[in-house]
């Protein structure tokens, strides 16, 4: 049993982040950790790893890891990494913990095995996809063979499959005696592998019974079925012709698309296989061949600074796209070049109240909590002008609320402004019943599909 | 060869042929130098960039000694600027077959370099073109947003400076959260053997070197 008595947690003095917290989480089991963004599910791995108060913080109270081994997989799993590639990484971990050398290719197999990298081993992983990363990360704790495995929405970039298959070699881990504790927004894939939930809310934490658990688990166990329209002839926004994009290897070789203007396009895909890539070739930040047009322009032709102020990307990661200290600044940052009549300063306070962000004006953009940033950066996009937005993973590290009021925003202000919207997701709820047009990437090619 | 000793040796030489002029010495190292990156399959044009780029240093260093000073002096003049060949061809042998992580590795074994020291100055490496792509990704950022940041722009800086700041953060607790203690003991799973022929090598060398320095002009 892990315990936690009157733990508290506070980065400044004002704001407990975790607040007395009386927590029994069994060893040996697979624990889920659920709360809005913000609650400090990210905090409360981090203390159960060893890195807070250390590295950030103050903390009072006991907390009892039963002297098992533990280590963390970060929510960016990009930043863990010491290392150039995944094999190097693996070893230098190992070395850490003083593994000898006759056992390193056990480890080694393992890790890599369980998160199906053999061909990922010997890449940089800087010129990863974000869903490859995580599925690094996952492997170097495998490979480490620890007893506790503390994962920060290890799944968040993960398309469903790779997510589906990961969840299950968790279980078959717990299985052999691990214990696992996870903190995820998405609850698909959970109700048979989750032994325990905990739920944040307000600094505190609760068990809830196995009935209220498992009512949680199965109302999001519904499979949507999601119909989309095929493009018939409608004006483009983008047309590819014989385009190709390559990064460490052919990502798209595409024949003919046309990707239309004034539309909702959802576009999935496996991890890896390149949509970001498409969005950074399609913002100027990746070359392509072949040719790449924007309403009948081609692209590489366009001066980059006019180009950008008509297509912008909103990243995966939200902090790349600040560039001032507070929320305030960030906002005035935005408004100077607003022109559209929908997003006024009345409507802006609004939407800032009602994304719980109002109460954090004066606070510096990178203290935010992960969801507060995404929530912020996807507002200050839509609050400038314009007239395409190539939106990657907006939905990830929301919890429910928020990504229905995301969506909610998304939607209203596409539907009165006539923006062009394509989203990069995985995650559906809440978003594939709105978009117009569903793309799929797959096998180097993107297509239309109705499903 | 073990790459300590490599690294050792090319630092050796530089020294020593800093300290005394041999023109006949600089040429040979030159030349062997030469020889060994063509054995070890240098790209063509690597090798024309090595040699290209530093001669603006060496001709403006001989240009100096033999046409703007009063008293010419061509052994002088050929001597220096040929000193500049030889930094650059030694470190290159160096650097051809050994990645930063065999250099940092074999440090750590071999001479017992702090860890913390080798790691650390790795993981700064290893942050380098995360860097570049921050950079470019911020001046993106900034220009959908109507901000244009030239490279001069402390918006840029400070902003570069935040995500180096974050990154450097980041991996403290990234090492630690893969088992990282300072200080701590390390076992070795990828070996960097020092061999018999790697002092043999070593000691010819520098027998040669010295040999060639006080005798040959």
């Amino acid at each position: 049993m892990i315990t936690s008595k009157n733990l508290t947690f506070s980065y400044d003095q004002n704001i407990k982040i975790l607040d007395n917290l009386n927590l029994e989480i069994p060893t040996g089991q697979f624990s889920l950790l659920i709360g809005p963004t913000g609650c400090g599910k990210s905090t409360l791995l981090k203390v159960l790893a060893g890195l807070y108060p250390k590295y950030a913080g103050k903390v009072s109270g006991d907390l009892n890891l039963n002297g098992l081994k533990s280590a963390i997989m970060f929510q960016n799993a990009g930043e863990q990494f010491t290392m150039a590639t995944p094999r190097e990484e693996i070893i230098f971990a190992l070395e850490n913990l003083r593994v000898k050398q006759a056992d390193y290719h056990k480890h080694l197999t393992a890790g890599v095995q369980f998160a199906q990298i053999e061909n990922l081993l010997d890449q940089k992983i800087n010129t990863m996809s974000g869903g490859e990363q995580q599925r690094v990360a996952l492997a170097v704790l495998i490979a480490m063979d620890i007893d506790l495995f503390l994962l920060d929405e290890p799944f968040a970039s993960c398309d469903p499959q790779a997510r589906q298959f990961l969840i299950t070699k968790l279980a078959h881990l717990r299985d052999q005696g691990k214990t696992i504790i996870l903190s995820d927004h998405v609850l698909n894939g959970y109700q048979d592998v989750c032994d325990c939930l905990f739920q944040f809310a307000g600094h505190h934490v609760q068990q809830l019974d196995s009935l209220a658990k498992d009512k949680l688990l199965q109302t999001s166990m519904h499979q949507n079925n999601y119909s989309f329209a095929v493009p018939q002839n409608e004006a483009a926004c983008f047309t590819l012709n014989k385009t190709q994009l390559t990064q460490n290897r052919l990502l798209l070789s595409q024949d003919q698309l046309k990707i239309i203007a004034g539309k909702t396009t959802l576009i999935t895909g496996a991890n890896g296989v390149g949509k970001t890539s498409l969005f950074n070739a399609l913002t100027k930040m990746l070359p392509y061949s072949g040719s790449l047009t924007y309403h009948n322009r081609e692209v590489r032709q366009q001066a980059t600074r006019k180009y950008l102020l008509h297509v912008a990307q909103i990243f995966q990661n939200a902090t790349d796209q600040f560039l001032s200290v507070t929320v305030q600044d960030e906002i005035n940052l935005s408004k100077k070049q607003r022109t559209n009549g929908f997003f006024t300063d009345e409507k802006i306070n609004e939407v800032l109240a009602d994304l719980d962000l109002d109460q954090h004006l004066d606070q510096v953009v990178y203290s935010l909590s992960g969801g507060q940033q995404k929530k912020l950066q996807i507002l200050l996009m839509l609050i400038a002008d314009q007239d395409v937005l190539l939106i990657d993973e907006p939905l990830s590290g929301l919890d429910h609320v928020s990504s229905q009021k995301v969506m909610q925003l998304l939607r209203q202000s596409q539907k009165k402004r006539g923006q062009t919207l394509l989203i990069i997701s995985h995650e559906l709820d809440g978003l594939a019943d709105w978009c117009d047009y569903h793309l799929v990437f797959a096998d180097k090619q993107l297509h239309y599909v109705t499903k | 060869m073990n790459p300590s000793f490599k690294f050792i040796l090319a630092l050796i030489i530089s020294l020593e042929i800093s300290l005394k002029i041999s023109l006949s010495t600089n040429f040979a190292i030159i030349i062997l130098a030469i020889i060994y990156l063509l054995i070890k399959r240098i790209k063509l044009k690597n090798l024309l960039i090595l040699l290209l780029v530093p001669f603006i240093a060496a001709f403006t260093i001989f240009a100096t000694l033999e046409w703007f000073t009063p008293t010419p002096n061509l052994f002088n003049a050929l001597g220096l600027s040929s000193r500049i060949y030889v930094y650059i061809l030694t470190i290159s042998c160096v650097t051809i077959n050994t990645n930063a992580e065999e250099l940092a590795r074999s440090f750590e074994q071999n001479f017992h370099l702090p860890s913390k020291f080798a790691y650390g100055v790795l993981a700064a490496l290893n942050i380098v073109p995360r860097m570049k792509q921050a950079v470019k990704q911020i001046r993106t950022a900034g220009m959908m947003r109507g901000v244009y940041l030239s490279f001069w722009s402390p918006v840029l800086y400070f902003k570069a400076i935040l995500v180096a700041l974050n990154s450097a953060e980041n991996l403290a607790q990234g090492m630690e959260s893969h088992g990282y203690q300072e200080d701590a003991h390390r076992s070795v799973i990828i070996a960097v053997p020092v061999r018999a022929r790697d002092w043999v090598w070593s000691a010819i060398i520098l027998i040669a070197l010295n040999l060639a320095l006080f005798i040959l002009k």
